[in-house]
């Protein structure tokens, strides 16, 4: 009894060393960290995915755990040593993640745009491309393009795109030298001057929704351009991006016409981002299956989920696998779980779950659930 | 009961009687255990109607039947000459312990004899080895020699590549025409027919799916026609026609896109542009090429270009795999000069 | 066979103790609930490995070795989290055979107790409170269902033209059945706004705690009891 008790604590010892690192910041992560949990501060939570970035189910996590933990795996670490390895005064190199439902692609780019917060780059990013092409809730708000003929306009969306830029990029934006290059007209009353800070360009998508799509384009173009004049180094991530090539959205415009992607000003103007004709930049989409329609779910690979045109508009790009959780992961991440009390019971519980949710990391998380 | 009563009458011979009477009554197995005590003690009987000489058994006189045919048979006959032709099987002449029928499980089925199930289906009896071997000796003289450099199954392909399938049918209905004979089937490697790029894929499209990719064969196959000769003509016709027909260049043919060819071609398409590009934006060179110049740039210029433009080929004609996108990552990440990826 | 039969049940007669565990895993065998295709000789499966243990040791295994066996149910698992009392309360949810969708909510109910707990266990400053709150949603279940059970139940017996409530004592049975019914019935007087699970998670806390409307029909039923105790003796005059 001495000896079994003895047993038990031990291992709840060796969990406690072994599922967790001290070092918080992802710029040093190496292969000593892998398959460790780190946790990201709260504010710094606040500021980078308040507005999104982390899937529901993780959010509610964090919620019951008291933390944002997040594990540090071979794909995160992959993509960093490429961006560290990569020359920056090259044209921007675009990486996609691809991986099966519930692998984890989100979490790894949420942990790569934290390192790349850390590294002092102005952040780029799109949460979740559905929520603006395939979410139609009542009060969705479209309207016909001004200043593009037979595109539509997401005005709302936009705005709360901007709003997330800003938050994510507040000390960014407070600095100095990213001006705008030249004048915009909005209106007979209101313009952009010239060299005015980015962030008025912001505010002013911000506070006129009605321009809010412009800005985003005008936003873009200017961000392309600061980058490739040295002013600043741009991170792009944009979540589910195979959703812009998908043949169809759910959106219809009054008279009944389905909205291809294409037509949407927002999809242009993230397009023209994730194009390489820019330099000083760092560009991480994901494929997901879960971004387009069932009836597009055969394969998770990115070819299938891009679609041709999708395919051209990234080549050249590196593709990394997101997969399932190995063998020393999926021990921590039982650690973790443990200690966060959200998986109980006997050992051969995990040997069980090991199977059934067959390392899967979200459907592991699921089956504990109920325990 | 009668009987009983009449010879119930007290005297010493009665009581014999009495006892045989009994034993009438009694049971058949009684009788049997009995019947060596009778014999024993057999009384003769006075046999007054003579019935013995009347039950006379007739005597069977067997007429004079000759043994069969099959069993007198010389072990060295010439078989030719028992079964020179064709014809209905006939059990005295097949010195064969043939059997044949449907029988209920458990039974034999019938001996060839009286069997109209042996007589129902055609034989081959005329055709044993030996036979053919002395009818092909006989036939020899009117033969021409096998051309020597035919001496093998490549030159026959080569020198006859077109091969003509028809199939004879030999059956015992009324006709002895099987409608299935007038089917011929022409077929040939594709690869032996001149054709160029344009002109083969023009053919391929043609014949559609009477090419098989992967022995590369063209099978056609005609039966519209009644006769055999008819059938054949067409299919030369066929050939010919198809043959021909691919090397005519329409002039809607060149509004051909790139998604309707058949196979994927790196050099005509958006990859290879979307490479130059890149790479002249690395060498600081901004200019806009054309059409043409982009599909004749030599991308040999560029580092580790050609393993770039396998992965591409690869992933777009061997269809996406994990095999196939790992080969595709790895030879971007050279080509962009990345770390190579960590194998677990 | 009859005579396999006959020497069963002197075995069981011969030993009580074997139709002990027979009784308290009463759940946990399968009951055919039609007449199936197999003749009544057929044992019904014992597909949990503590059971199948227990058998061994007890060296009851060689006697039932030779029998056949009826199939077991796809939910009969021996799997580590099985709980025949989960799959009792799965059924009663279940409605026209859709099995997935009940044990869907039922396990969302779980994750939802669990999560309101695990909350709760983080909120508490002290050690003793916090090891006084049960994190195990099976045992909150377990517990709330015990809470929930009636001891007496009321009887309408009819006598002289009247119809007398009359108390007597319950069957465990019914009992169970009575304290799952009234935690669905309270479960399903719910906001139009609010889904099943959460509301079944509030009414399982709230049986736990004995507290709630289920608990409160129990005291109330065992009040009625108290209170008809006159007609008691109408059981059986």
């Amino acid at each position: 009894m001495l000896s079994r008790s003895w047993r038990h604590l031990a291992r709840r010892y060796s969990q406690a060393t072994t599922f967790r690192t001290n070092e918080n910041s992802p710029a040093q992560h190496s292969e000593k960290q892998e398959g460790l949990f780190y946790t990201m501060k709260p504010e710094l939570c606040k500021q980078l995915f308040s507005h999104g970035g982390f899937p529901k189910s993780f959010m509610q996590q964090t919620k019951t755990f008291t933390e944002t933990a997040v594990m540090v795996r071979q794909p995160a670490l992959d993509l960093i040593s490429c961006i560290k390895a990569s020359d920056l005064n090259q044209p921007a190199i675009r990486y996609v993640l691809y991986g099966e439902k519930g692998s984890g692609k989100s979490l790894t780019l949420a942990h790569v745009l934290h390192y790349a917060h850390e590294d002092g780059y102005l952040i780029v990013h799109v949460p979740w491309v559905s929520e603006w092409l395939r979410r139609v809730p009542r009060h969705k708000e479209m309207s016909n393009s001004q200043t593009n003929e037979g595109f539509v306009d997401l005005p709302l969306d936009a705005a709360a795109w901007l709003i997330h830029f800003k938050s994510q990029n507040q000390t960014l934006l407070k600095s100095e030298n990213l001006k705008v290059s030249k004048e915009y007209v909005w209106s007979k009353r209101e313009k952009t001057e010239a060299g005015s800070p980015l962030h008025t360009l912001v505010e002013h998508g911000i506070n006129r929704v009605k321009y809010a799509c412009d800005v985003v384009d005008v936003l873009i173009d200017e961000i392309k351009m600061l980058s490739s004049s040295k002013q600043c180094k741009t991170f792009v991530a944009i979540d589910g991006f195979n959703s812009f090539f998908y043949p169809l959205t759910r959106l219809s415009t009054p008279t009944k016409k389905t909205v291809k992607p294409d037509e949407v000003t927002l999809t242009t103007s993230f397009l023209k981002l994730t194009h390489n004709d820019w330099t000083n930049g760092v560009i991480v989409v994901t494929a997901d299956q879960l971004a387009v329609p069932d009836d597009h779910q055969e394969s998770f690979l990115p070819r299938y989920l891009l679609y041709k045109k999708g395919f051209d508009h990234l080549d050249p790009f590196v593709p990394i696998e997101v997969g399932r959780y190995n063998e020393k992961e999926f021990q921590s991440c039982v650690g973790y779980y443990r200690d966060r009390l959200w998986l109980r019971g006997p050992p051969e519980v995990e040997t069980e779950l090991k199977f059934t949710s067959a390392c899967n990391p979200y459907r592991f998380m699921e089956q504990c659930a109920p325990l | 009961m009668s009987l009983f009563m009449r010879n119930y009458k007290p005297n010493s011979l009665a009581t014999v009687y009495n006892v045989k009477l009994w034993r009438l009554n009694s049971t058949t197995a009684d009788s049997v255990m009995k019947k060596d005590d009778n014999e024993e003690e057999e009384f003769r009987v006075l046999d007054i109607l003579k019935k013995k000489d009347r039950m006379q058994r007739r005597v069977v006189r067997r007429a004079d039947i000759q043994p069969d045919r099959a069993d007198r048979m010389a072990l060295d006959q010439k078989w030719g000459n028992v079964w020179p032709g064709p014809k209905t099987f006939h059990p005295s002449s097949v010195p064969l312990p043939l059997r044949q029928g449907y029988v209920s499980k458990g039974q034999a089925p019938p001996g060839k004899k009286a069997n109209a199930e042996l007589m129902k289906i055609p034989n081959f009896l005329h055709l044993t080895p030996p036979v053919i071997k002395s009818q092909c000796e006989a036939l020899k003289q009117f033969c021409t020699e096998w051309p020597s450099l035919l001496n093998s199954e490549e030159a026959i392909e080569k020198h006859y590549p077109v091969e003509i399938i028809t199939s004879d049918y030999c059956h015992a209905s009324p006709s002895i025409r099987n409608p299935l004979a007038r089917v011929v089937t022409l077929r040939f490697k594709l690869s032996t027919l001149k054709l160029d790029k344009h002109s083969r894929d023009k053919f391929i499209r043609l014949v559609g799916e009477r090419y098989d990719k992967e022995t590369d064969l063209v099978t056609i196959t005609a039966d519209r026609c009644p006769v055999r000769v008819q059938n054949l003509d067409y299919v030369n016709y066929l050939l010919t026609a198809c043959y021909h027909e691919a090397w005519n260049v329409e002039e809607w043919e060149k509004e051909k896109t790139e998604e309707d060819m058949e196979y994927y071609e790196w050099n005509n398409n958006a990859s290879k542009k979307s490479l130059v590009n890149w790479f002249m934006r690395t060498k600081n060179e901004f200019k806009e090429l054309s059409e043409d110049e982009y599909r004749s740039f030599d991308v040999s210029v560029i580092p580790n270009a050609e393993g770039y433009k396998d992965a591409v080929s690869s992933l777009m004609n061997d269809g996406e795999s994990d095999e196939t996108v790992r080969k595709y990552g790895d030879s971007v990440r050279k080509l962009l000069g990345l770390p190579e990826k960590k194998v677990v | 066979m009859s005579n396999h039969i006959r020497h069963l049940n002197k075995c069981i007669l011969r030993y009580p103790s074997y139709t002990l565990p027979r009784i308290s895993v009463v759940l946990q065998t399968r009951e055919y609930s039609r007449p199936t295709s197999f003749p009544d000789f057929f044992q019904n499966p014992i597909f949990r490995k503590e059971d199948q243990a227990k058998l061994i040791e007890s060296s009851e295994l060689s006697k039932i070795a030779a029998l056949p066996v009826k199939p077991p149910a796809v939910y009969e698992t021996s799997s580590v989290y099985h709980d025949p009392l989960v799959n009792k309360v799965i059924n009663h949810v279940m409605e026209k055979g859709n099995k997935q969708l009940a044990r869907n909510l039922v396990e969302k109910a779980f994750e939802n107790i669990k999560r309101s707990q695990i909350e709760r266990y983080h909120l508490a400053t002290t050690p003793e409170a916090k090891a006084k709150i049960e994190l195990d949603p099976k045992k909150i279940l377990h517990k709330a269902i015990a809470n929930s059970k009636p001891l007496l139940q009321l009887q309408p017996i009819k006598r002289g033209g009247i119809t007398y409530q009359v108390p007597g004592p319950i069957t465990e049975k019914r009992s169970l059945f009575l304290a799952i019914k009234w935690l669905l019935e309270a479960t399903y007087e719910k906001e139009r706004t609010v889904h099943f699970p959460k509301q079944f998670a509030w009414e399982l806390l709230d049986a736990a705690n004995n507290t709630g409307k289920v608990v409160k029909k129990k005291q109330d039923l065992h009040r009625q009891c108290e209170a008809n105790r006159a007609y008691a003796h109408y059981r059986w005059q």
